[in-house]
């Protein structure tokens, strides 16, 4: 699985405890891909000690504020760029 | 389920954040660099220390060199390569020789 720049996206809500690196405020919501920033190793792994697992492909997504807070007050064009690994990612 | 570090969007937790300074103290000091020098012999690794630091379970307690030195004896531990014991009793003797509270 890999996705194209400007491609619709959404977090997945992974049920993932421990150390995740994607805040849980984007989980669950739409974004759009910006463009991939290269293959990394997971720190998801790395945080246990496991240093032998594969790299992940790593993105720039974007997202609309108003799409991740419920009351956002500011500019309705305002957006917010997180780096994501691939295995939080699904199409939308 | 989120950790004790993933705080963005959480409302009224964790309350106000306390900005005021102070001056850094020996023992801070210390663990920055006792924590540095084992990152640096490969002992453990910024995410391993991140790990240990967001799992520990009186997280919210501690200020944050009391968290990063919590996190170094927890590595630490978990490597074999000192036994809580071991760094309880140096604790002890460290307290007899210089005085505590």
């Amino acid at each position: 699985m890999s996705f194209a720049d400007g491609e619709s996206i959404r977090v997945r809500d992974l049920d993932k405890g421990g150390h995740v690196r994607a805040p849980r405020y984007v989980r669950g919501k739409r974004g759009e891909i910006v463009h991939l920033l290269g293959e990394f190793k997971n720190p998801e792994d790395l945080a246990y000690g496991e240093y032998e697992r594969p790299t992940k492909p790593l993105y720039r997504v974007l997202f609309r504020q108003s799409d991740l807070w419920e009351d956002y007050e500011g500019n309705s064009d305002d957006t917010l760029v997180v780096d994501i690994y691939e295995h939080w990612l699904e199409g939308a | 389920m989120s950790g004790p570090h993933d705080l963005g969007g959480a409302k009224d937790f964790p309350g106000p954040i306390d900005k005021s300074q102070h001056e850094v103290e020996d023992w801070e000091r210390l663990t920055d660099a006792i924590t540095t020098a084992l990152d640096g012999k490969g002992i453990k690794t910024t995410d391993q220390h991140r790990r240990a630091v967001e799992s520990l379970e009186n997280y919210g307690e501690l200020g944050y060199y009391e968290r990063w030195a919590a996190a170094t004896e927890k590595l630490l531990v978990e490597k074999g390569i000192l036994t809580k014991e071991e760094i309880d009793e140096r604790a002890a003797e460290i307290k007899r020789e210089w005085g505590g509270e």
